[in-house]
């Protein structure tokens, strides 16, 4: 397909344009709400987009919700809500979120349909954006990245982007914007594709440690806060349970909620039983579901190389160092 | 533009149902019997709800396709519940889900059954089973381990068996005020001190873990190879379609690829 640049001048008209069509979510740096931390949020004005630095927040939680209503139940039975969504369009989405989402998407819209997720999901574009350098905790260049957005933007000297289009709809939208989308013969080579400084991660097999002492380490600075899966792109498990109205308690909603492996009640049933009852086997579980079980399942490894898990981590257990002691 | 709607069909919706019967069973397990007819396979599991308490994986302790019998021990807050419900009141159920007893793979074999406890409800769907497909297996072997005689399930249901199977039962403790004429020691003895041997057979194990452990390793010093060894495993289910990650065990979902697993799948999985 033939390729484009944009002005960085232009990505405000850009923007403007989409918004007509779609709620546009882009990451952006907040010091009033977030504390300076970084989210994809919905925008109208490209100043107060951020490139620089990765979102803090993970880009599942505009599709996989943070809590979903299943149903709800009152006396005259059951009910499931009927949902409204507005399309977005998403720019700004680094390659190992673009992983995690195309992981998101084999689960929730292939493996298992889901409809509460397929509904937020569908119709959404995708503008991925291309960063040079990798950050303190990124290992994505030791993971073979997948996943594709409908454009893709590669920065450009001269306050520029080149843009790579990979899908229909993203063409016809790019030539129906003559002024800002200028046809180019500039095309991204191999070496241009890679993510400087990501290879961190050597020991990416870890089928034979499931007995090495090595994850002491690990386990003597974890404190059980599952802030790791909450801020992980790609973990995908939840919890269902009830919440009753407090008004009137005949009635309430069934909601699912985001689960994290990490907490000890992740296996517990009833009568107190739990599976995986100590540390050591719940930091073991995570790194073996990101990088053995889900790649045995459906052929790519869960996690996509981001490091939040080890950005957010309040001990700083960093996993990459441990394996790569093995 | 405008916000789209979208109608959801959510698997996650389960069906009304209404208690036939209702059995008291022992102290703190009962059997309720509901009017809901799927075809389904010896060994599978549904999710009951009670809305407001909750959902919880219910094994399948009957086999038809025109009722469902679910044998329930009152651990937790749905299944305390549970109890307090009558005949003729409403639940919800959605299912069945997972992998039940390969039933039809495994004609032509004798059949030896270890139970324990509340593990014995989802073996007697296969007790069903067979005595609705009788010429399709051979001899039928029971082991049943409870913890007192008070705790035995299904007390009438297991004099009608003892006729057509050989049926051992032991309790782990004979308190003074009760009576019982088996042997007590845990089930795990009984099936140590019988003679048996590997050849036509398979077994069906199921119970809490530890006695699933020793069962196994008592039946690989009596020769049986894995793959003539299933058990049904217990975990934490939110969803039962493979997706909420609470029931993996080494990358397998038990609601998907089990709850009955060929112990040759399940080995390696380290009790993980």
């Amino acid at each position: 397909m033939t390729n484009f640049t944009l002005s960085k001048v232009d990505l405000n008209a850009f923007i403007k344009s989409l918004s007509k069509n779609f709620d546009v979510y882009a990451p952006v740096k907040d010091h009033v709400v977030d504390g300076g931390s970084v989210r994809f949020k919905v925008v109208s004005d490209a100043k107060v987009i951020c490139l620089s630095e990765n979102a803090y927040y993970p880009l599942k939680e505009l599709f996989f919700r943070k809590k979903e209503v299943l149903f709800k139940y009152s006396e005259k039975g059951l009910e499931v809500p009927v949902k409204k969504v507005k399309s977005k369009a998403i720019l700004g989405i680094r390659r190992c979120d673009l992983h995690s989402l195309a992981n998101q998407d084999r689960i929730y819209m292939r493996e298992v349909p889901d409809p509460y997720y397929i509904a937020e999901r569908e119709k959404t574009l995708l503008i991925g954006y291309h960063c040079k350098k990798a950050e303190e905790y990124c290992f994505c260049g030791s993971i073979d990245l997948q996943g594709n957005a409908d454009i893709m933007l590669y920065e450009l000297p001269g306050n520029k982007f080149l843009v790579e289009v990979h899908s229909d709809n993203a063409l016809r939208l790019v030539e129906s914007l003559k002024k800002i989308f200028k046809k180019t013969d500039i095309v991204i080579d191999a070496e241009s594709r890679k993510i400087e400084g990501s290879n961190r991660l050597q020991k990416k097999d870890v089928h034979s440690f499931y007995d090495n002492p090595g994850w002491q380490e690990g386990i003597d600075k974890c404190l059980s806060c599952a802030a790791c899966n909450f801020h992980c792109p790609s973990c995908y498990c939840f919890n269902i349970h009830d919440e009753a109205n407090v008004h009137n308690m005949k009635e309430g909603e069934r909601i699912r909620t985001w689960a994290g492996c990490q907490l000890k009640s992740f296996t517990r049933v009833a009568g107190e039983h739990i599976f995986r009852d100590t540390r050591k086997d719940r930091f073991r579980h995570r790194i073996y579901h990101q990088l053995q079980y889900f790649k045995e399942r459906y052929g790519t490894t869960l996690c996509s190389g981001c490091g939040r898990c080890i950005r957010f981590c309040p001990t700083k257990i960093d996993f990459i160092d441990i394996l790569n002691r093995m | 533009m405008a916000k789209k709607k979208t109608t959801i069909e959510s698997k996650f919706l389960p069906k009304k149902v209404t208690i036939l019967s209702y059995q008291r069973e022992s102290a703190d397990s009962f059997t309720i019997k509901v009017d809901f007819a799927v075809k389904h396979e010896p060994g599978q599991f549904v999710q009951v709800t009670l809305p407001g308490i909750g959902e919880a994986p219910i094994s399948i302790c009957s086999y038809s396709d025109k009722f469902m019998e679910l044998n329930i021990r009152e651990v937790g807050d749905l299944t305390k519940n549970l109890a307090k419900l009558k005949v003729g009141d409403k639940l919800f159920i959605r299912g069945p889900y997972g992998k039940g007893y390969p039933m039809k793979d495994l004609k032509g074999n004798n059949v030896i059954i270890i139970g324990g406890g509340c593990g014995v409800a989802p073996l007697r769907g296969i007790i069903d089973y067979i005595e609705q497909n009788r010429a399709d297996y051979g001899d039928v072997k029971l082991f049943l381990g409870f913890r007192t005689p008070g705790d035995i399930l299904f007390q009438e249901k297991i004099k009608g068996w003892g006729k057509n199977f050989d049926v051992r039962i032991s309790v782990d403790k004979l308190p003074a005020d009760s009576c019982f004429a088996g042997p007590v020691g845990f089930v795990t003895n009984m099936v140590k001190n019988e003679q048996i041997d590997n050849k036509n057979k398979v077994v069906f194990v199921c119970g809490p873990p530890i006695m699933m452990d020793v069962v196994i390793k008592i039946l690989k010093e009596k020769w049986f190879n894995d793959d003539q060894i299933f058990i049904s495993a217990e975990r934490l289910m939110h969803c039962a379609l493979g997706l909420c990650g609470h029931c993996m065990i080494h990358g397998k979902y038990t609601c998907l690829d089990g709850p009955v697993f060929r112990w040759d799948e399940l080995k390696e999985c380290k009790n993980d």
